[in-house]
């Protein structure tokens, strides 16, 4: 394996320096947890659960293929996502004890981008049911009912469009958001 | 109909009401568009309270007790009546709606999929004797006995945990604890029980605390998932003795993701 990684290893350095310069330390690191994970032979697991009707590619007990591009698109690794979701595959769950903001409005849209971000690691896409985050939100107590949709509304650039009632998907600012929110948790801001 | 929204739709509107009332000069509300716009809401109520009626997950005592408000405030519409009275009611519909029964609700739409969220968590595990237990915890979270839910999962960890101390052999067994009370490592100096077991069931008798201290100085868990079992073991501590501790489904399915991924499916302890 190291004959090959030497023989890559330029490319992957060129890869790097089309990076910015502050970025080009995690690029680096990302690149070659990749490189990693495409060279070595996974080992034989012992039990191999059946997957769910919703489950995505993913190596097993890891990250799913579908959520990487997120990932390096907003430079957050492997570790940095291990803080906020457990597992960090099908069957994620949040893990922080609460949810980022001042005030119930704040921490129920960031609830959302984070439960998008969650069901992208269960079936590949950034979307999440009303229902879902109504009992998210009323266990996290930012359940503010009568401006539960008026709150949506306002954030409206995070989502995209929809009618009423219907399931929240993410767009690129949302994306962008997730991640940033996804980074502070993982760094306790 | 979608009990939540419409909920929501009904609370938006009434609080803008509240706000209206609120910011009136005269001691009474007297403008008709107000007092309309009152039975208005009310006629979109009535539908909703009647699905309330019959879901299980709803107190119907509360609900009559709102229900009741809403036909004293239509009453008062009726009429140019004292704004103090329209106050205290419309508060009282909206905490009462809010807490009493949109909360209610959402937490019982949460317990009627819970199980399938919870099948889905350990569908891998096909040890009979585990899904016994956790079958029978499952059956439990969907009739919204969360407390008994978690401590019957908590069955199968101990099961798992049990049948894979005993498979090291009792003399092991009573070694590696002796060895761990030796340690006096950051992890393990609090550790000073003497064990010492004749048969497999006197591993049935230690405590579950000490069984999974074990197992993390046998290495079959790294810190972190030691840390995040023993939080398992808590809440399972938390919910089979007295306290006033009630999880809620969300809580469980986090529960249940934690015990699949460090016991039921962690090939460590097959």
């Amino acid at each position: 394996m190291l004959e090959k990684l030497k023989a890559d290893f330029d490319a992957i350095i060129e890869l790097v320096n089309k990076t910015p310069t502050s970025l080009q330390e995690t690029a680096f690191k990302m690149i070659l947890e990749q490189w990693f994970a495409a060279n070595t032979i996974p080992k034989p697991v012992v039990t191999t659960p059946a997957p769910s009707p919703n489950a995505i590619s993913s190596p097993p007990g890891g990250i799913p293929d579908a959520i990487k591009p997120f990932l390096t698109a907003n430079a957050i690794t492997a570790e940095i996502l291990e803080k906020v979701y457990h597992p960090t595959g099908p069957g994620a769950q949040i893990l922080a004890s609460d949810i980022p903001g001042t005030g119930k409005a704040t921490k129920m849209v960031n609830l959302s981008l984070l439960l998008c971000v969650k069901q992208a690691l269960e079936s590949g896409h950034f979307t999440c049911t009303l229902k879902e985050l109504r009992e998210l939100a009323v266990h996290y107590d930012c359940y503010d009912s009568p401006n539960f949709s008026a709150n949506l509304k306002t954030n409206k650039n995070y989502y995209k469009p929809r009618d009423k009632g219907a399931d929240l998907e993410l767009s690129g600012p949302g994306l962008k958001r997730a991640g940033e929110i996804i980074k502070n948790i993982a760094t306790g801001d | 109909m979608d009990v939540a929204q419409s909920l929501e739709d009904i609370l938006e509107e009434l609080v803008s009401v509240q706000k209206q009332v609120n910011k009136l000069k005269t001691a009474s509300v007297s403008g008709q568009t107000l007092r309309r716009s009152i039975k208005e809401l009310h006629k979109r109520w009535l539908p909703i309270g009647g699905v309330l009626e019959s879901s299980s997950v709803v107190d119907q005592g509360q609900l009559r007790e709102v229900s009741e408000a809403w036909l004293a405030l239509v009453k008062l519409a009726g009429n140019a009546s004292p704004k103090k009275h329209y106050k205290s009611l419309l508060k009282d519909i909206v905490s009462k709606t809010e807490v009493g029964l949109l909360h209610r609700f959402i937490k019982g739409s949460a317990i009627q999929t819970v199980g399938d969220a919870l099948r889905r968590l350990v569908q891998p595990v096909s040890d009979p004797a585990l899904l016994g237990y956790l079958e029978e915890s499952i059956r439990c979270a969907e009739t919204n006995c969360v407390r008994a839910s978690v401590v019957l999962a908590w069955c199968a960890v101990a099961h798992v945990l049990h049948r894979k101390l005993t498979s090291l052999g009792l003399a092991t067994l009573n070694s590696e604890f002796g060895k761990m009370k030796a340690d006096k490592g950051l992890m393990f100096r609090g550790f000073s029980k003497d064990y010492s077991f004749s048969t497999d069931l006197d591993v049935q008798e230690a405590a579950d605390a000490h069984l999974i201290l074990l197992c993390r100085f046998l290495m079959y868990l790294d810190d972190t998932q030691y840390k995040h079992l023993k939080s398992a073991l808590d809440l399972r501590n938390g919910c089979g003795h007295p306290t006033g501790y009630q999880p809620d489904p969300i809580k469980l399915q986090a529960y249940y993701a934690d015990i699949a991924q460090l016991v039921l499916l962690n090939p460590k302890f097959t």
